[in-house]
């Protein structure tokens, strides 16, 4: 059991796709009025089936009141963190405090070297991570005297002014799975952000990796709990049960995901679809009964 | 010097992070409500300044009309992923988007002549990654960015990218590249700017007309203490020099205050166009030029210059929106020019247009998914009326609407439904009505509602003349026979006007059976159509059984019912001839089932090879033969559609559209005309007539499989009296009958 008392709170992935290009604003209004929590969008600029991220990012936050948005996760390789940091900080102006930050080293190493970025080997990628959120916190950090100065192997900034400051504290996540992104997690990130699918035994993997993010963290001398452990999902309602994880009624699910809450310590639940009746059963009834299942099952 | 553009007015906006989200908006909606055409949304280099694509975005998504002009430091993004936000932007905006560079100290280049180089090479990149007129991966190679292959993403429209500054080799960039030239607003660097621009333009065999020229100014009403100041006249009379002798064409106000703003938008702009007006030949709304890159697409035998200027847009092969355009469906095309006509009026000028171009092709284009591929062309004209595409209920009682020839059946269903009305179609939403809706237009309510053409009770069209005339059964009766069966002979019809059937809720199964005795399965299948009661159609695709897998047949059938068991009763012979690898059976609308329409535009290339005949029944000899042809691998698709029913109600001589005793359309498509005639011409023994819309063929002896003689003759009089000259030369084009006056020799 590692419960990390995190609150619970859901989410969507919607493919940011380009034709037609409302459809993707369309699906985070509805996941909106389905309730859900946050609003979320993969980030693959060589292909071009895909909006660009950051622009539809935005542009939703403009066609929405409440719900927060978040990349997840973007291509730090092609996002020079500089940029990346007056992005947020503007969008998050603009939105009072609706912004948070997924990240992720890079996949597809042959569509980053098309459009011109560097391809990097898995132990430059994870370094690569640690600078990039140094200058992305470095910028943010306006109470701070005096230009930002960062002199790394990926990333240089030479005296940058700092800010804008964002509205609020945007959580840094990362889309992490392998060893040493995993303890980079655990030592600077405010959440990890990994997709269940890729995990190799399922949700079985959650328990040895929280473990290598809670070394990390407290090797760091923070608490584990200061980083939120979110997942991507996807699965199918049915109306019957008997199917396996996410493959059954609402009310199976809710149960599947407080399991998940309590044993594994997730707290941010992103479904990935582009069905609107999807996002409206996960908003509407999965996210109320699961919240009700942890709270007394904490209580007790 | 003026080089004769538009005028336009915008707004510079202020976004330091002090300005909150509400303030940006108030401000864009302003610009917007005042009729200024742009914003400018600044890259500012404080600390504190918002990241400029964020805010362009964040406005965009709270406005609906206004252009945004994006700056951008080449500096602080890779022109990549610039090239992909402003693209993505410009879809989401439908075309709003103008990205503007500063050049400044950059990153990647140190010293003027660098930084300079640099911003060269983003618009390089920026550009490459837009052009989707020449296929495959963008690449570049230079001094300071490189793309290996990367997939390229258009805008929505032709994105002008604009530069900023005063630099000798900002400006020799400026007439290189750039689509505007932007500056402050000194008359003595206007004149010397202009120069430099103009002379880099020409040397790079550029007009300098291609490029516009804007100014940024500040200023105040109240007392006049210098340039833009004073009254709103004498703002205009500091401004018109600046627009008359030095070509200015775009004018940004960059201020705080809200009454400057209004003042400039709602006085100094009037104002200044009127007295544009009155001193240019073209007046303020001046002439599109096209850059020198575009005109250099232009083909040959078309004189672009005297295109329309009314029409809703023309486009050539140099426009980004050519790459969309050109092809149909099935068919990849290249004409010369397309031109869009949104009014009856620009049609007759389109067709005006192509009449000045004998020997040139002529093509018509509704929504361009034609199976026979008639709706492009190479090298000639095409007259595309997909943005006529209104649906308007005229008469509930009667179920009398109104659709425009552009309107996709998937659209039209939509909009039906909600009345609890269908037209029956075809099989797929994304055909266009103007096609479909005057050859004939065998769809899934055929036995039981009759072909689109029955529901027909008038057009409205333009003729090869030019005049725009109403036919239906008591006017011009002649020309609204010919339309059902044979419209694309006789003109451009802009509006269609239909009966619609009142059609709940249907039930739509799609089987796929197990076809290993083939024979069997057609002739079955054939039996089971003609022996069921009228609200059921069947389709049946047969694929080419390929790499030993079991020959299957996919069929979809429509019941017009929703009660399970008729639906059951229906079904059931259908069901019971072979084993069932895959069943999906639901009770849904019409208008779901047409809601299978990919909004992707063609990228056809080659010709489209099928063949079309109809056939009384599927005899066990036919299906002998069709068997055999389909297992040979001549043909690459083989379908049977039902007809008969209410189609066969229709006495033959009610409209040109004759074969009514058939109960069913085959068409077949393949690889090579020559393979597809071998193995076609053994089954057109069982074959009496053909569908025009499923026939690639241009041969002439396919005109007589078209139309039974009786038909022919009288169509041929009416092509004589209404196209004697042979405008309408593209579709099963009919030679007048030369007997008649006005007729020339077939």
């Amino acid at each position: 059991m590692s419960d990390y008392g995190h609150e619970l709170w859901f989410g969507s992935f919607i493919t940011p796709t380009a034709r037609p290009p409302q459809a993707p604003v369309e699906l985070a209004q509805t996941s909106e009025r389905a309730g859900l929590d946050l609003v979320s969008f993969q980030d693959h600029p060589y292909q071009s089936a895909f909006q660009d991220t950051w622009t539809l990012m935005s542009y939703v936050a403009a066609r929405t009141e409440r719900i927060r948005i978040s990349g997840n996760v973007l291509s730090l390789p092609l996002r020079p963190p500089a940029v990346l940091a007056r992005a947020a900080a503007s969008l998050d102006r603009l939105t009072g405090g609706r912004v948070e930050l997924g990240i992720g080293a890079g996949a597809f190493w042959d569509g980053i070297v098309a459009m011109g970025g560097r391809r990097l080997e898995p132990a430059q990628a994870v370094r690569a991570v640690e600078e990039a959120v140094d200058v992305i916190r470095g910028l943010w950090a306006t109470d701070e005297t005096g230009p930002l100065r960062v002199t790394g192997e990926f990333y240089t900034v030479n005296g940058a002014k700092r800010g804008p400051a964002p509205a609020h504290r945007i959580p840094i996540r990362i889309g992490a799975y392998k060893p040493r992104m995993l303890r980079l997690t655990g030592k600077i990130a405010d959440g990890w952000l990994p997709s269940l699918g890729f995990l190799p035994e399922g949700p079985a993997s959650l328990r040895a990796m929280n473990e290598q993010i809670d070394e990390a963290a407290s090797a760091a001398g923070r608490e584990p709990a200061a980083v939120s452990r979110l997942l991507n999902l996807s699965g199918r309602f049915t109306s019957g049960a008997g199917g396996g994880l996410l493959q059954g009624t609402p009310g199976d699910w809710a149960e599947q995901i407080a399991d998940l809450a309590l044993q594994y310590g997730v707290s941010g639940f992103i479904l990935a679809s582009d069905e609107p009746a999807d996002l409206n059963l996960f908003g509407h009834e999965v996210a109320p009964r699961a919240r009700e299942l942890v709270q007394s099952e904490r209580v007790t | 010097m003026n080089y004769g553009h538009a005028l336009r007015f915008g707004l510079h906006l202020p976004s330091d992070a002090d300005c909150g989200a509400g303030r940006l908006v108030e401000v864009a909606g302003l610009a917007e409500q005042w009729g200024l055409d742009l914003l400018v949304v600044p890259a500012g280099t404080a600390g504190d300044d918002l990241e400029p694509s964020t805010v362009a975005s964040w406005i965009a998504a709270a406005t609906v009309s206004l252009g945004l002009v994006l700056e951008a430091r080449p500096a602080t993004l890779h022109p990549a992923m610039l090239a992909g936000a402003v693209a993505s932007l410009d879809r989401l905006t439908e075309g709003r988007v103008e990205l503007a560079f500063r050049a400044g100290p950059s990153a990647a280049a140190s010293g003027t002549a660098d930084s300079v180089a640099a911003l060269g090479e983003a618009i390089a990149v920026v550009r490459e990654l837009w052009n989707v007129l020449d296929r495959g991966l963008g690449r570049f190679t230079g001094r300071f960015y490189r793309l290996a292959g990367a997939e390229k993403a258009a805008p929505a429209h032709d994105v002008p990218i604009s530069v900023d500054g005063q630099d000798q080799d900002l400006l020799r960039l400026v007439g290189l590249r750039a689509d505007e030239w932007s500056t402050g607003c000194d008359a003595v660097a206007l004149t010397q700017g202009n120069r430099g621009v103009d002379e880099a333009a020409r040397g790079a065999g550029r007009d300098p007309r291609e490029i516009r020229r804007r100014v940024t100014i500040r200023g105040g009403f109240g007392e006049r203490t210098g340039r833009f100041t004073g009254t709103a006249a004498d703002w205009v009379n500091d401004l018109l020099p600046l627009v008359v002798e030095h070509g200015v064409g775009t004018i940004v106000l960059d201020t705080v205050e809200r009454d400057v703003a209004a003042g400039f938008a709602s006085e100094v702009a009037p104002a200044l166009r009127a007295a544009v007006d009155a001193v240019l030949p073209r007046g303020w709304s001046g002439a599109r030029v096209r850059r020198s890159a575009v005109r250099a697409r232009r083909l040959p035998g078309i004189d672009y210059e005297s295109a329309p200027p009314e029409m809703a847009e023309v486009v050539e092969p140099g426009d980004p929106a050519y790459a969309r355009l050109r092809s149909g469906y099935l068919r990849g095309g290249a004409p010369g020019v397309i031109l869009r006509a949104a009014t009856n009026e620009q049609v007759t000028q389109a067709l005006a247009f192509a009449l000045r171009h004998p020997g040139v092709a002529l093509s018509r284009r509704s929504a361009g998914h034609g199976v026979s591929g008639r709706s492009t062309n190479h090298g000639g004209i095409v007259i595309d009326v997909s943005l006529m595409n209104a649906i308007e209920v005229l008469d509930r009682k009667t179920r009398r609407v109104r659709i425009g020839p552009g309107a996709r059946w998937a659209e039209v269903a939509a909009a039906l439904e909600p009345y609890g009305w269908a037209l029956s179609s075809g099989d797929y939403g994304g055909v266009g009505v103007g096609g479909l809706a005057t050859a004939g237009g065998i769809g899934y309510l055929a036995r039981w509602h009759g072909l689109t053409i029955d529901r027909l009770r008038a057009v409205e069209m333009v003729l090869a003349d030019g005049s725009v005339v109403r036919a239906d059964d008591s006017e011009n009766p002649d020309l609204f026979w010919a339309v059902r069966g044979a419209g694309a002979n006789f003109g451009i019809v802009t509006a269609f006007e239909f009966e619609a059937d009142d059609v709940g809720a249907v039930a739509f199964a799609r089987l796929t059976q197990d076809a290993s005795d083939l024979e069997r399965y057609l002739v079955e299948w054939g039996r089971a159509v003609e022996d069921s009661p009228r609200d059921l159609t069947s389709f049946v695709i047969v694929p080419p059984p390929r790499g030993g897998r079991p020959a299957l047949a996919v069929s979809r059938t429509m019941v017009d019912s929703s009660d399970p068991e008729t639906v059951r009763a229906r079904l059931e012979p259908l069901a019971a001839i072979s084993a069932m690898y895959a069943q999906d059976i639901v009770i849904t609308s019409y208008a779901a089932v047409m809601d299978n329409a990919s909004d992707d535009p063609p990228v056809s290339h080659g010709e489209p090879v099928s063949r079309s005949g109809l056939l009384r029944h599927v005899t066990p000899q036919f299906a002998a033969v069709a068997a055999r042809m389909i297992r040979s691998g001549a043909i690459g698709w083989f379908q049977l559609r039902s007809v008969g029913g209410a189609v066969a109600d229709v006495p033959a001589d009610a409209t040109a559209y004759a074969h009514r005793d058939a109960n069913f359309s085959l068409v077949v498509m393949g690889g090579a005309d020559e393979v597809v005639d071998r193995a076609w011409a053994r089954l057109s023994p069982f074959l009496d007539g053909l569908y025009i819309s499923f026939e690639s063929s241009l041969r002439p002896e396919r005109i007589a499989a078209a139309w039974p003689p009786r038909t022919l003759s009288r169509l041929r009089e009416l092509k004589s009296v209404y196209d004697p000259e042979g405008v309408f030369g593209d579709n099963f084009a009919l030679t007048p009958a030369a007997n008649h006056p006005g007729g020339s020799t077939p």
